[in-house]
């Protein structure tokens, strides 16, 4: 495979895992509510509102990818900072979701009293996440690429151009 | 170490441990305890029901028993909602909580969320409410705390007290107290005695035991422990007709045991793996609460899912010498 199908390629395929990494938690709560007998609408709202964070965030890492390609001084860069951001938008989407629901479940439960929409809640949370996983992307990219010291520019002055006789 | 510069290899090494971490953690606790809990806030029922619907009888009677039921989330309001429903199809004057009323904190706070809410509508419709005390509700049962928790659940729901005895029209209902030491554990000798005596001297038609912890469970926490020495062959002996407990999150019904039918409704709110033993007649992992019905010496239970599907349909007949 030439290298640039293979990056194209690899470009795709990391753009649906981040896709699935965001919808996981979601969908963990949809077969829940299937496999309990709650009706087929149930568990659809915070499916679909982790589809409107995790397709355009699919665009984004895809475009930070496309561009890190472009502007990288080594490949293994790109990769790398890019699994460390995939493996804190994993753990940040459904970590968080887990620990604000169920560590602070009287204030959620709250809000629902007074009409909050608890996708409202799971929305935030999961923006938040996909908010880290791009800082940590693109910084541990940008720290690991090398960067040239940035040279002072000097000041150019013309000289008369001297002759050197020789003799 | 040529080609890899320091900091790759600590970001490389990071995200390797990460991935490591996260698949195990994820994969294999995370993603299953979401799946397995009821963390998602719920809309109450928003119904409005008869009050005091139910019809009463020395032969007639019908009620209603869920178990496991407090998380006070999405799955539980659902179930809650089928409840009512029930109610103004099949009206009912009580229902029997059969324990871990409360999840995600103690029940004096979260009285409102795990209870009041979803219960609204029979609450307001004057149905009852009979406890029989769970495990999660005595998680710290050896400290002040644990005490408090128990108490507040007595008081709060206006109950008799740990372990009693209610009559429902033809049927005495024993509600216990499972929890260790409560049934099972060095000091359940109190409780054991009043269950003996009061069996032997009761002379409804009908007679049923409501506890938390299942003595035949097919389920994630399955069987418990020293309930076939300690409890079953009183339950025998005086010929009990129905067991019904929660505990394991799921349906379960056996098939008679020495006479005595015993039936996990421990769906309240939340799911967990159930299998299939020597003593099941029906096993769903499914949220359920179970309505039972008895006309003179025939009782009819069924376990009914948060759609209105009915999941099991069982039938009694009272024994002969009653």
């Amino acid at each position: 495979m030439r290298r640039a199908t293979f990056d194209r390629v690899a470009i795709v395929v990391y753009a649906a895992v981040d896709w699935l990494v965001i919808m996981a938690p979601s969908l963990a709560v949809k077969l829940a509510a299937d496999r309990g007998g709650l009706g087929d609408s149930k568990g659809l709202d915070l499916v679909f509102a982790s589809a409107a964070i995790a397709t355009p965030h699919a665009v984004v890492a895809a475009r930070r990818l496309r561009y890190e390609e472009r502007t990288a001084v080594r490949r293994a860069d790109i990769w790398i900072a890019s699994i460390d951001a995939l493996v804190v938008l994993a753990l940040s989407t459904t970590l968080l979701v887990v620990v604000v629901l169920a560590f602070f479940a009287d204030e959620h439960a709250a809000l629902t009293n007074r009409g909050f929409p608890v996708v409202l809640l799971w929305v935030g949370i999961q923006l938040i996440a996909v908010v880290m996983a791009e800082v940590t992307g693109r910084v541990v990219f940008w720290w690991l690429e090398p960067h040239r010291p940035r040279r002072r520019q000097r000041k150019v002055v013309d000289h008369p151009r001297q002759e050197v006789t020789t003799g | 170490m040529s080609g890899i510069s320091r900091r790759q290899f600590l970001a490389a090494g990071l995200g390797a441990v990460g991935t490591a971490a996260t698949g195990v953690g994820l994969g294999g606790y995370v993603l299953p305890l979401l799946a397995r809990e009821d963390l998602i806030p719920g809309e109450p029922p928003d119904l409005v029901l008869d009050p005091e619907a139910w019809t009463i009888t020395d032969d007639r009677v019908s009620f209603a028993a869920i178990g496991d039921n407090g998380s006070g989330g999405r799955q539980a309001m659902a179930v809650a909602t089928s409840m009512a429903e029930t109610y103004a199809k099949r009206p009912y004057g009580n229902v029997i909580l059969l324990g871990d009323i409360s999840y995600y904190g103690n029940f004096a706070d979260r009285y409102e969320d795990v209870f009041v809410r979803p219960m609204r509508p029979l609450l307001d419709a004057g149905v009852t409410f009979d406890l029989a005390i769970g495990n999660h509700d005595e998680g710290l049962r050896y400290s002040e705390a644990g005490y408090d928790e128990i108490e507040a659940e007595v008081r709060m729901l206006d109950v008799p007290g740990r372990f009693y005895m209610q009559t429902y029209g033809p049927a005495d209902v024993f509600l216990l107290d499972s929890s260790v030491p409560g049934l099972f554990g060095p000091r359940s000798s109190e409780q054991l005695e009043w269950l003996d005596d009061t069996l032997a001297s009761t002379t409804s038609k009908w007679r049923i035991v409501a506890m938390h912890h299942p003595p035949y469970s097919s389920g994630r926490h399955g069987s418990t422990p020293r309930a076939e020495e300690r409890l079953v062959p009183i339950l025998e002996r005086h010929k009990v007709d129905l067991v019904l407990a929660g505990h394991d999150h799921h349906y379960e019904r056996t098939v008679p045991l020495r006479g005595v039918t015993y039936v996990v409704s421990g769906g309240g709110c939340k799911t967990t793996k159930v299998g299939d033993s020597a003593f099941t007649a029906v096993s769903h992992r499914i949220l359920q609460f179970l309505h039972i019905q008895i006309d003179g010496d025939r009782l009819v239970g069924t376990c009914i899912q948060p759609a209105g599907q009915v999941a099991d349909r069982f039938e009694l007949r009272a024994r002969e010498d009653r």
